[in-house]
């Protein structure tokens, strides 16, 4: 079976453009954050390291597990057919974990370079903020590579062996098991609560040092809403779906219909627009609130290193969220190619399939940054109270405007572009594909 | 007897170089039930998809119900295509989101059409008066079939095309499918075009025409299983002697 999984990734790469790009962008993250370790052993440099590393490492982990999982479900066909000619259930799962485990591995080799330079690029940044004597050395060595290689490569593995159990366990689909993954979500929204409460009580008046568990409450609580999508996008269509309805037309009522039957599907499209907004809008304000308090105030002298630090580590994590927001659409859309397909042969034109989806993508979006805005509470509210004393913050709404629009932009084209890519050709050829 | 389709001069070479109609020219009377049958990759199903606006021919004209499919562009010909022609697939094409009844309606509600008032009758004539609410999941293939037949005759279409209807259906199944076309045609004067490999299924049409090599290989009135079965097997002689 490995032999096939080898011969799976050298045939069709395309398939797992996705779960490269996702293990490649996290290797390179979580190697530059732990090569700081491997450059010395000082306060700053462990900190960030364990701070900004430990952050990548929950979203990496997430966004691993979830294109890893979407990219073995678009195959479901293929698995149908090994098993139809004989294959058993170990050895299917043999084969995904293999395949997994590959290009988990190649995506690890590949992200060296990049987690070299990124790990550089930390240590200048801390060496220009003086937290590290300029005379330190950058290094890269044995802890980088561990932790890029060993944390992708055994992440994937275990998400990989989760999804295989689910997709190669018994002949026919089995459904998806709510319970586990609903407790799984209250456990991350009571881990946000209980920083967000820290941060209320604990750290009130510890200044700047309330940020490291403000900015953890809203990293949790997006996790925890993002593992209830479906639920949320139930919701969001339940209110919102009526006006698309009668706004739409019939690709309105066929956008909401299949929001209902295929929400588990479309809410792997919701996740990333929630984790990016959530997190996106949790820092950016928590750093305006920030930025208000200190105003006048005597800081302590890494306050303003802390605050470069945190736009940068944000930052960095702002684009690996964005990038596996359209990676994600991409795959998630590409494999609608069938369906497409058969609503043409139904009927319907391009541009109906096309406005089908546009609407599906109004309801994602808007649950998304619902939900997204709703995380971010979390960081914003408690870090307003403990940092400023008021729960609301006195900040100006236009980066939130910009934050919301970058989301609906990037979701929008992900989605649409790949649509048009979908529709391309007889579908006569598409449905049999 | 005016003409539900007619095919003028078709040929079609596929991208590979591969040729699947090499020069075919028919028509289909309205109110008629014709099997299209040929060895594999003598060009049926290739005639039918093109013959319904679903695939464009290389060149050569199609004409449905008098208008001419092949000089439309894409979006003008799904419109056309889906108020004047149904088409039943082998695998149904059912989408899987959509109930019963929604999927029958799907063709009526993409053509900003209102629901009929007979769809509780044809529902009920197809035996699936009780799955109007049900999904496509739950229904056996035979039913799913007959679904698809509901959807394809809804728009009340100038031909319905069939590409093997009974093709992954048991026995029983196949019987009750190729009955329901063949009560379209003679008590609802549809006009049915079916491509099969089955001469069981091809004797329930009133003519079968043949096609081999991408070319028309004759015809066949008031056909049986056993005159289509020699007639094939025959066919069969001819393109190896013919390719010898």
């Amino acid at each position: 079976m490995i032999a096939i999984a080898l011969r799976n990734l050298k045939h069709r790469p395309g398939g797992f453009v996705a779960t490269f790009v996702s293990a490649f962008l996290g290797a390179a993250l979580l190697m530059a954050f732990a090569s700081l370790l491997d450059t010395g052993d000082s306060e700053s440099l462990t900190s960030t390291a364990t701070i900004g590393g430990g952050w990548c490492l929950v979203i990496v982990a997430f966004a691993v597990t979830s294109t890893l999982s979407l990219s073995v479900r678009q195959r479901a066909d293929q698995v149908g057919l090994l098993r139809s000619a004989g294959a058993t259930g170990p050895q299917l799962r043999r084969m995904i974990v293999g395949e997994a485990a590959a290009v988990a591995l190649i995506a690890s080799a590949a992200a060296v370079p990049a987690g070299f330079a990124l790990g550089r690029v930390l240590v200048g940044l801390l060496q220009n903020t003086g937290q590290v004597p300029s005379s330190t050395e950058a290094a890269f060595g044995p802890i980088a590579l561990g932790t890029g290689f060993g944390v992708t490569v055994a992440g994937a593995v275990l998400a990989a062996f989760a999804t295989a159990r689910r997709t190669a366990g018994n002949a026919g689909a089995k459904p998806e098991r709510p319970r586990l993954r609903r407790i799984a979500a209250v456990v991350f929204l009571l881990a946000g609560a209980n920083c967000s409460v820290l941060t209320a009580t604990v750290m009130d008046g510890k200044g700047v040092d309330a940020m490291q568990t403000a900015g953890q409450a809203g990293i949790w609580a997006a996790i925890g809403l993002a593992l209830l999508s479906p639920e949320l996008l139930r919701l969001v269509t339940a209110v919102i779906g009526p006006p698309v309805r009668s706004f739409g037309g019939v690709a309105g009522e066929l956008a909401v219909t299949g929001v209902h039957s295929r929400a588990r599907q479309l809410a792997g499209a919701v996740m990333p627009v929630l984790i990016f907004t959530g997190i996106a809008t949790g820092t950016v304000y928590m750093q305006g609130i920030e930025d208000r308090a200190a105003e006048g105030q005597i800081q302590p002298a890494y306050a303003q290193d802390i605050q470069t630090l945190n736009y940068v580590v944000v930052g960095m994590i702002a684009l690996f969220v964005a990038v596996m927001l359209v990676n994600t659409l991409i795959a998630a859309t590409t494999c609608r190619r069938r369906e497409f397909a058969q609503h043409r042969l139904a009927g319907a034109t391009r541009g109906q399939v096309l406005a089908m989806v546009s609407l599906e993508v109004v309801l994602v979006t808007v649950t998304g940054v619902l939900g997204g805005s709703l995380a971010a509470l979390f960081t914003i509210v408690p870090f307003g109270s403990a940092r400023a004393d008021r729960l609301w913050p006195d900040a100006e709404p236009w980066q939130y405007g910009v934050i919301v629009a970058l989301a609906v932009l990037l979701t929008a084209a992900a989605t649409v572009q790949t649509t048009r890519r979908a529709l391309r050709g007889p579908a006569t050829a598409a449905v049999r594909a | 007897m005016n003409d539900a389709v007619r095919v003028e001069s078709l040929y079609k070479t596929y991208d590979n170089g591969v040729t699947a109609l090499d020069g075919v020219s028919a028509s289909f009377a309205t109110g008629t039930f014709v099997a299209v049958m040929g060895p594999s990759g003598s060009g049926k199903s290739t005639l039918l998809q093109c013959a319904a606006g679903l695939d464009k021919p290389t060149a050569g004209r199609v004409f449905i119900g008098g208008t001419e499919l092949t000089a439309t562009k894409d979006t003008a010909r799904t419109k056309f295509r889906r108020s004047r022609v149904g088409f039943v697939f082998q695998d149904y094409n059912l989408l899987p989101s959509l109930t019963v009844e929604q999927n029958v309606l799907l063709p009526l509600r993409l053509a900003g059409k209102r629901k009929p008032s007979s769809l509780p009758f044809v529902l009920g004539r197809l035996g699936l008066g009780d799955r109007a609410h049900e999904l496509p999941e739950r229904l056996s293939g035979g039913q799913r079939q007959r679904v698809a037949v509901a959807r394809a005759l809804v728009t009340e279409p100038a031909v319905v095309f069939a590409d093997e209807p009974t093709g992954a259906l048991d026995m029983r199944s196949a019987r009750e499918v190729l009955g329901l076309l063949r009560a379209a045609v003679h008590e609802f004067g549809r006009t049915v075009v079916m491509v099969t490999h089955d001469p069981v299924a091809a004797a329930h049409a009133d003519s079968v025409m043949f096609l081999a090599d991408g070319r028309l290989a004759g015809t066949m009135q008031r056909p049986s299983a056993d005159a289509v079965a020699e007639r094939l097997a025959h066919l069969g002689d001819n393109t190896v002697r013919a390719a010898a």
